[in-house]
């Protein structure tokens, strides 16, 4: 009887215990908190400084805005399959399109090699134009149609494929147009960047060589 | 005398303001210069925005947020882990080998155009590929100061009774024990709980923020 009193008693002085350290964790907690940086806290100007301050931030603004790229500018999200000709801040055309679809293409025979099929992310540049392009299929085209990987040039070539136009953004990679127009809007490419005709006429003419195009 | 005081309060926090625009944008220009994307959370305006050389490339306001622990994590700041319960998965293809690894629905692209049988709304369809929506609403970020940031949504399911005696142990109990005895030393803990709007919102942070990306907190 009576080492049971003492184990309820200590398992009361446990519990007590436990809501007293639980308590002073939350009452620190709360004090950090509370101590959360207000707009400009712990930054005092001066008066006289204020003149100063005023003219570093009209500067620093203005370097910002020489960052943001000149003329026609293309910005992809390949979440949204979104594609924005931009010009400053405004834009100056959106479309439908569709981007990578993230698929991981592994070879099974031969040299096991390895596709990941993401557009790519960054800064880029329109690095080519072309008219009426020919799509030369690369080996995953073949190996992911479990087809044999021909010899020759002429048997990888493919018309028609890309559409009526294509923008080179470097490394293989294209802005080209697609004969799947109803996968508009969803990621299935194997990393370039499908446009509708339209839209793609629009971008072919307006964006020159050169241009930055961001994707993200 | 009242309006005095108004006027003076008014003039500090404009002061206040300019400070903090000063010190934002000079966080900010170092960052910018580069050709690389990075974000800006602004803790106190509610959003979080993703830039390149200055332009907002996406904004995503939030609608509350809530933070425990030491709030020096202000500043510049870097991605090191993105965490998620259930991670989204790349779907693996390997023809003439073994099976692939993940088994969905086969590739409408691969289908010849005008011949196949999609559904008119090309949304509600599944694709052998990873989009927006195979993305988690709810997930972690740890930056290198040591800060991690909870990602949730407003409209995500809270898991039911379960999940929120889960969530009240988690940020009542579990943090405030970590934060005294947790292996923190001498920093704290310091963790932000962001709450968007929409599904989307939470999910397009997943898709846009990777390990590595630089950002500053404001």
């Amino acid at each position: 009887m009576f080492v049971k009193r003492i184990l309820i008693v200590a398992a009361a002085l446990s519990y007590l215990g436990f809501l007293a350290v639980l308590g002073a964790a939350y009452f620190i907690g709360l004090k950090q908190v509370s101590a959360w940086p207000q707009a400009g806290a712990g930054t005092a100007i001066d008066d006289k400084d204020v003149p100063k301050v005023e003219k570093n931030v009209q500067q620093l603004e203005k370097r910002m805005s020489g960052l943001l790229p000149k003329g026609l500018y293309i910005v992809i999200d390949t979440a949204e399959n979104r594609l924005y000709v931009k010009k400053g801040k405004e834009i100056v055309r959106s479309a439908v399109v569709s981007c990578g679809s993230g698929v991981v293409l592994e070879e099974s025979g031969g040299k096991q090699r390895k596709w990941v099929f993401d557009t790519p992310r960054g800064e880029f540049s329109v690095k080519s134009k072309i008219t009426n392009p020919y799509w030369v299929k690369p080996d995953w085209a073949f190996i992911e149609e479990g087809e044999s990987i021909p010899k020759g040039l002429e048997d990888r070539i493919e018309a028609g494929t890309l559409g009526d136009y294509a923008l080179g953004f470097g490394q293989g990679y294209f802005i080209h147009g697609t004969l799947y127009t109803r996968l508009l809007g969803r990621n299935v490419t194997h990393g370039c960047v499908r446009v509708g005709d339209e839209d793609l006429k629009a971008i072919f003419k307006g964006v020159p060589m050169g241009a930055k195009i961001y994707i993200y | 005398m009242a309006g005095f005081l108004c006027a003076g309060t008014a003039a500090g926090a404009d002061k206040a303001d300019l400070a903090k625009k000063q010190t934002s944008l000079n966080s900010e220009y170092s960052l910018a210069k580069g050709s690389s994307f990075y974000f800006v959370l602004d803790v106190l305006g509610r959003k979080l925005e993703l830039r390149v050389r200055g332009m907002v490339l996406r904004s995503w306001p939030f609608h509350s947020v809530r933070f425990w622990g030491r709030p020096e994590f202000a500043g510049n700041v870097e991605l090191v882990r993105k965490t998620a319960l259930k991670a989204p998965k790349r779907i693996v293809i390997k023809p003439g080998g073994e099976a692939a690894k993940v088994e969905t629905a086969p590739v409408p692209a691969a289908d010849p155009p005008g011949t196949s049988a999609l559904p008119a709304n090309p949304e509600s369809f599944d694709l052998e590929a990873l989009e927006l929506k195979d993305m988690p609403m709810r997930f972690s970020l740890d930056f290198d100061n040591g800060l991690k940031i909870q990602v949730k949504v407003k409209t995500g399911a809270s898991g039911g009774l379960l999940g929120t005696i889960r969530e009240i142990w988690r940020w009542h109990v579990d943090l405030p024990l970590r934060n005294i005895f947790g292996p923190h030393t001498g920093t704290g803990l310091s963790e932000l709980e962001l709450t968007f709007e929409k599904d989307k919102d939470g999910q397009a942070i997943y898709w846009h923020f990777f390990e590595g990306i630089k950002g500053i907190i404001i």
